[in-house]
């Protein structure tokens, strides 16, 4: 490369890495200062710091590890369910998409909705005397579940996410099934090869590398997710639906330990990164 | 269309609206959504349409969502925020938000309109930081119509006796609403339960909302604070791991283990426990005195009385949200002539009239019987019932409820026993109050 043209592309990033030091680089600094500080919001421009103590509060809080777990394990499910259901749907759909592409445009409506407005809608129809589906529910059965009480609350939060997202591994799964040549199919069809076997043989191993992209997105999303759970019944009963989120949004607005609040988004930011550096790794050797 | 005529139509479009943001001068950021926006859109007109007052004086309201309002208020107030000259407080937040806020002298009217009781609900260490707009405290709603057929049927009596013998160790009989005992409320709430008595015509005897929300402590707080119950006592040592929580606790728990109050009651908050009484299916219900006009609306028999009573009384708990003086204001002079004719009579009976509910001293009350006699009722049960937790206006009094909101709600959704429950609290407490 020239000096020139060395100088050219400089002057043509310029812009946009100013731009990003100044929307990403400036909340990462002050997140990190204040994550090693003993900040309130009346100290908000005299933090003093503290060392590593805000982690260490962190990491003896039980109610920390009581968010890491259900984050944990809301994230891994709903990710399986999505992605099951998701390529059960692409797979068995697909001819239909082929030949009627809007039916895709119809499938893909609940991942238009905000997620902060999926929880509401959920926290009105699932209303014991307001909501439609236990009011059908009684009138027919004579019983409803509770489905936003303390024994099917996760069940439903579990549902709802899944219901909302299961387009998005649909629509992965989709594009991955159709761009598996055709002949590869008709050659398999010819040497009379069943469905099933045609799918858990062919179609199945092609799509891999999509199925763990589309893993790999839906956990990260489950993980962190906040909004529809947060709206539709906030953090639970002695905190049974706080997700890592709506810890970190409580200890910091609710109770205004801003450190801590800060100390805990940085742990889960570093968990992320390796996670993060490790996941094409992880998938390169799949390849292979 | 030229450039350069495109440059001049955005020059002008931008000198409108510079011009549309400069003529109200005095921004007050309100309590969005309710009652109190629509009195406090009305005396607003008031206040803007007096001839002496300069157009740099007049008054534009400002509302955001209710959702997360106290948070953003504080990050707001926290940034020196000049968007807003005024802006809401409540009791229990004013400590909080104090540092950044500054104390104002009302009119001399405002003692006489409010009286030393309320007044003390907008002060925090000993300095006025609001004027009190509205008052709430909590009222028992019933159906009079099933106490009354309770009270009249000799069987349904027998049958009320029984259930209490089962279930609270002794043969109770039904009482009217107003001399209840919380014992009582818990016997009529398991008579009106069709899984305990399938002869019941609700579906649950009551409902407590009882989601991890602050809010919902507060309603729960009057149930302790009749049994002796307090934060603190007067030293300064946390009392809540006591006698009077875990009987108060102890019985909302049967209430929930026995379902007399709906099993997903634990993710109610004020509006979805409105929608159980409204649907009939409930026969009573502690709630606040905001929610009478839509209860009695959805449910015509219903009546109302002060919460029930303990060992040491009846109590209500009480708390004010008022305006008060953002320390960054922009336009201060301005602000505080809006605060102090806030607290003038004139102002406070037309909020009132405007659908408000203002903590009014009797004599001002009295003037307003005929169009809102609840006010007249909110003012005799806080003077008589109120009661404020000791450290209930501390700095981190929210802080306090939080945490009781999530142990609280733990334990009666069965994810903890009473025992973690109030020594949690109580060393949460501890650090929060020291």
């Amino acid at each position: 490369m020239t000096p020139r043209r060395s100088v050219e592309n400089a002057l043509l990033a310029g812009p946009l890495v100013l731009f990003l030091l100044a929307v990403l680089g400036f909340p990462t600094l002050l997140s990190l200062i204040y994550g090693f500080s003993e900040t309130s919001f009346q100290t908000l421009t005299t933090p003093q710091f503290s060392g590593l103590k805000n982690f260490r509060d962190v990491a003896a809080d039980p109610a920390f590890w009581q968010a890491a777990w259900f984050s944990l394990r809301f994230g891994a499910i709903t990710a399986l369910l999505q992605c099951g259901l998701g390529l059960a749907l692409a797979v068995y759909l697909a001819p239909l998409a082929r030949r009627h592409g809007w039916t895709v445009a119809i499938l893909i409506i609940p991942m238009i909705v905000a997620p902060a407005m999926m929880g509401l809608m959920y926290r009105l129809v699932l209303h014991e005397f307001a909501g439609p589906v236990p009011h059908y529910l009684y009138s027919w059965f004579g019983w409803s579940p509770s489905f936003l009480g303390p024994a099917n609350v996760f069940k439903t939060v579990v549902v709802a996410e899944t219901l909302q997202w299961t387009p998005f591994a649909f629509l992965l799964f989709l594009t991955a099934c159709q761009s598996i040549p055709e002949d590869l199919r008709e050659a398999a069809a010819v040497d009379g090869t069943r469905p099933w076997r045609l799918f858990w043989k062919i179609e199945l191993p092609l799509m891999m590398p999509t199925v763990f992209v589309a893993l790999f997105i839906r956990f990260i999303d489950g993980f962190r997710v906040f909004d529809n759970i947060y709206t539709l019944v906030g953090a639970g009963p002695g905190g049974s639906t706080t997700s890592m989120s709506i810890y970190i949004y409580e200890t910091f607005l609710r109770r205004g330990e801003i450190g801590k609040a800060l100390a805990a988004a940085i742990l889960l930011f570093a968990t992320a990164f390796v996670v993060l550096a490790a996941a094409p790794r992880l998938l390169r050797g799949r390849s292979a | 269309m030229t450039f350069k005529t495109c440059l001049h139509a955005s020059v002008a479009a931008l000198a409108m609206m510079a011009s549309g943001a400069v003529n109200a001068e005095v921004t007050v950021l309100g309590w969005p959504g309710g009652p109190e926006e629509t009195a406090l859109r009305a005396v607003t007109e008031i206040y803007n349409a007096r001839p002496d007052l300069a157009a740099e004086n007049k008054v534009e309201l400002l509302f955001t969502s209710r959702d997360g309002f106290f948070d953003k208020l504080q990050v707001d107030l926290a940034a020196g925020s000049t968007a807003f000259d005024i802006n809401l407080i409540a009791t229990y937040s004013i400590g909080r938000y104090a540092p950044f806020m500054e104390p104002i002298t009302l009119s001399d009217q405002a003692g006489a309109v409010f009286g030393d009781t309320v007044l003390k609900t907008m002060q925090f260490d000993g300095a006025q930081y609001g004027v009190p707009t509205d008052l709430s405290l909590h009222f028992l709603y019933y159906r009079s119509d099933l106490i009354d057929a309770l009270l009249a049927d000799d069987a349904a009596k027998a049958k009320y006796s029984e259930i209490a013998m089962k279930h609270l160790g002794k043969a109770m009989e039904p009482k009217a609403p107003a001399d209840w005992t919380w014992e009582d409320f818990v016997a009529n709430a398991l008579y009106f339960t069709q899984s305990i008595n399938p002869d019941s015509p609700t579906r649950y005897g009551t409902v407590i909302q009882a989601k991890n929300l602050l809010f919902n402590m507060m309603v729960f707080h009057s149930w302790p604070r009749s049994y002796g119950g307090n934060w603190m006592d007067d030293a300064g040592a946390i009392t809540v791991d006591s006698e009077a929580f875990r009987t108060a606790l102890s019985q909302a728990k049967m209430l929930f283990d026995l379902g007399a109050t709906p099993p997903d009651s634990t993710s109610y908050e004020y509006a979805e426990a409105n929608a159980a009484y409204a649907s009939g299916q409930v026969a009573a219900m502690v709630q606040w005195n905001a929610a009478a006009g839509e209860l009695t609306a959805a449910q015509a028999a219903t009546g109302t009385s002060a919460p029930p009573a303990g060992p040491d009384g009846r109590f209500t708990h009480i708390h004010g949200l008022g305006l008060g003086l953002n320390k960054a204001a922009e336009n201060k002079e301005g602000a505080i002539a809006f605060l102090q004719w806030l607290s003038t009579e004139e102002a406070a009976l037309a909020y009132a009239k405007a659908g408000g509910a203002p903590g009014l001293a009797s004599e001002t009350a009295a003037k307003l019987a005929a169009d809102r006699p609840d006010l007249v009722q909110v003012g005799e049960y806080a003077s008589t019932y109120g009661f404020v937790m000791n450290g209930g206006t501390s700095e981190n009094a929210l802080s306090v409820y939080e945490v009781q909101a999530k142990e609280f709600t733990g334990y009666w959704a069965g994810t903890q026993d009473l025992d973690t429950a109030l020594k949690n609290t109580a060393a949460a407490m501890t650090d929060l109050l020291k």
